[in-house]
């Protein structure tokens, strides 16, 4: 995937997983298999993408951005997004109150004064940029683990283009970091979960949101086997961190105007990029406590300004971005022509999932079945600021054994684009009580990528005897009860936005009670092959093995557990 | 479902059908289960060979 250059030899790497973001950007390393984030010299784990230059000096993280309140001409912020961009193609919105992006023959440059004064300021690529921001990174990791870090694994978005990727790489490489591989941001996010030594591998559909600080990406992902496929993506650049900061600014800066009646302070720049700074900082204390404090030294017109606010109060403020949020993972459900009765798991990732209240708005949006995986709803989630870096380190770790050719050859598409079947193949059993209702019982679930195999233990009938294996298509589709009484006048047109659209509000709708039944049933299709393991004791299980093959043939083996024998049998590919 | 009279296949097994649908898509070349269905593609290996080593 890496373009030529200095590539070290297997057994000579040091390697991490980075993370680089538009806002912020963190580094991981493994240690026996696990993978622990790596704190900068600073002290902090998530690094803010900034560089920023005064008196020669260069600055970046946490330091680099606390001069964007002196220092902002000289300061550059979120420009990872402009990596490998054409200069028309940008959108410099973020950028106003830092150095502004400008156009260098359709590259993305900033003009900076990076030298001691009386100097002519310098004009730095984007890529420039990119390498020097990255060569700290690599610095910091390097004097903590006490050894030069040769490469990297790299989280991008799912809507990175080949032409980032390769401007990214490019930067990457300037900086002397071997790019072992980029990965897409929500596998990351999985494979942090995944990793972790309780963690079971399990056939499931999981919704990763990725709540960044200028965008959220939402992805729906088929985990079949410990193998990911993405099924459906979406960008949003409404609803993401920034929009709950500009939130709590408008809230002071109104409270401010009423106390003081002076200038708005959101109309002078320096006083802005205090708000701003201040704004970030205590919607993380209400991330985490139910009480937050707002306090500005000089705010405007030499001013100080303190106040408090209360988490019930931001997030009645905030609730037009928290339901943005919701419409957003909803949409991409949709998208993946899912229900969200078909999600098993909602992983959040991403600074901006801390907010207690989108976690518990998403567990009011799914069925209770649904795992949210977030602080706030599950105990043992990871850190969600952490989870891309840990995915990442984990996947550098994976593979630093390997030739960079075979890094290439086993990621080239012809091996990671493969058929996967449409219905889910299972097989037909009867209800333990009622023998003559059918139903279906999935073994290999739908968008699982071939070839498979699965092992399903079902129970056999209970006087023993002949058993019937008949292995069939299953498809999923969504029964709705409608409620018996007191129909109302109109019709419910769109049954399927209704009753979500009232799970968004956490007050109750007086119509609660007529809310439909929605649940998952199966529907049996056709019939695949049909197998006979007979005399089967009283009580026991049959073990059946479907085995999907790349050419979607299907090997079918039936045996009693603990009996001998059993059947096998193939049946042709289509 | 328990085995009807008369039911009879070679070696008591009988395909019927076969799958009907699949869909090319792509799967993400990350974590260990990827890395060990690349390796079992690249030397064309089946489940159980690879099982074996």
């Amino acid at each position: 995937m890496a373009e030529t250059g200095s590539r070290p030899a297997p057994g000579d790497r040091t390697v991490i997983g980075l993370v680089f973001g538009n806002s912020n950007s963190s580094i991981a390393y493994t240690l026996d298999e696990k993978a622990e984030v790596i704190a900068n010299e600073d002290g902090d784990r998530q690094i803010p993408t900034v560089l920023s230059y005064v008196d020669g000096d260069e600055y970046y993280g946490q330091q680099a951005k606390a001069f964007l309140v002196r220092n902002p001409k000289n300061t550059i912020a979120y420009f990872k997004e402009f990596v490998g961009q054409d200069f028309k193609s940008i959108d410099p919105t973020h950028n106003h109150a830092s150095a502004h992006p400008h156009d260098v023959d359709g590259v993305v440059s900033f003009t900076v004064n990076d030298k001691e004064e009386a100097v002519e300021p310098s004009t730095l690529s984007v890529s420039e940029v990119t390498t020097r921001y990255l060569r700290r990174l690599i610095t910091a990791a390097s004097e903590y683990l006490g050894k030069t870090v040769t490469s990297a694994v790299i989280t991008v978005p799912t809507d990175f283009t080949d032409k980032q990727k390769a401007a990214l790489i490019k930067a990457a490489n300037d900086a002397d970091l071997e790019v072992l591989q980029l990965i897409a941001e929500p596998v990351a996010a999985i494979l942090a979960y995944d990793a972790r030594p309780e963690a079971t591998v399990e056939d499931k559909i999981v919704v990763v949101a990725d709540l960044g600080d200028t965008r959220s990406d939402v992805a729906v992902v088929a985990s079949r086997g410990g193998m990911y496929t993405i099924l459906a993506t979406s960008h949003d650049y409404e609803f993401a961190g920034c929009h709950l900061d500009q939130v709590l600014i408008d809230h002071f800066a109104k409270e401010f105007i009423k106390k003081h009646n002076t200038t708005d302070p959101r109309e002078n720049a320096r006083s802005l990029a205090k708000l701003k700074l201040e704004a970030e900082s205590t919607k993380k204390a209400l991330s985490l406590g139910t009480n937050a404090s707002f306090s500005i030294e000089s705010l405007i017109e030499g001013i100080d300004f303190t106040s408090t606010i209360n988490r019930l109060r931001y997030e009645m403020s905030a609730r037009k971005v928290f339901e943005g949020i919701n419409r957003l993972i909803e949409a991409v459900v949709k998208k993946a022509d899912l229900d969200v009765l078909d999600i098993d798991e909602v992983i959040l990732s991403g600074g901006t999932s801390h907010t207690p209240r989108i976690a518990n708005n998403l567990a009011a949006l799914f069925p209770e079945s649904t795992t949210i995986v977030a602080p706030a709803t599950c105990a043992t989630a990871i850190n969600p600021s952490e989870l891309l870096a840990r995915g990442a380190a984990l996947q550098a770790s994976l593979i630093q054994e390997y030739d960079a050719e075979d890094i290439d050859q086993s990621t080239h598409p012809a091996v990671s684009t493969v058929k996967h079947i449409a219905n889910a193949l299972g097989v037909v059993t009867l209800a333990a009580d009622d023998a003559s209702s059918e139903s279906f019982t999935p073994i290999v679930p739908a968008e699982t990528a071939v070839p498979a195999r699965r092992v399903a233990r079902i129970a056999g009938p209970k006087n023993g005897g002949d058993v019937l294996i008949r292995v069939v298509e299953g498809g999923a589709h969504i029964k709705v009860t409608k409620p018996e009484p007191k129909q109302k006048a109109e019709t419910n047109g769109a049954k399927d936005e209704d009753d979500s659209d009232d799970s968004d509000d956490d007050s109750s709708d007086e119509d609660d009670e007529e809310e439909e039944k929605r649940e998952k049933v199966w529907r049996i299709g056709n019939t695949v092959a049909e197998a006979a393991v007979r005399d089967v004791k009283k009580g026991s299980q049959v073990e059946v093995t479907l085995t999907v093959n790349a050419d979607l043939s299907v090997i079918v083996t039936a045996r009693e557990i603990g009996g001998k024998g059993g059947v096998r049998g193939v049946v042709k590919a289509p | 479902p328990v085995l009807p009279e008369g039911w009879a296949g070679e070696k008591d097994f009988n395909p019927i059908g076969s799958l009907s649908a699949a869909t090319q898509r792509t799967i993400e070349p990350v974590g260990p289960h990827f890395l060990a269905h690349a390796r079992r593609a690249r030397h064309k290996r089946t489940f159980s060979e690879d099982d074996r080593i």
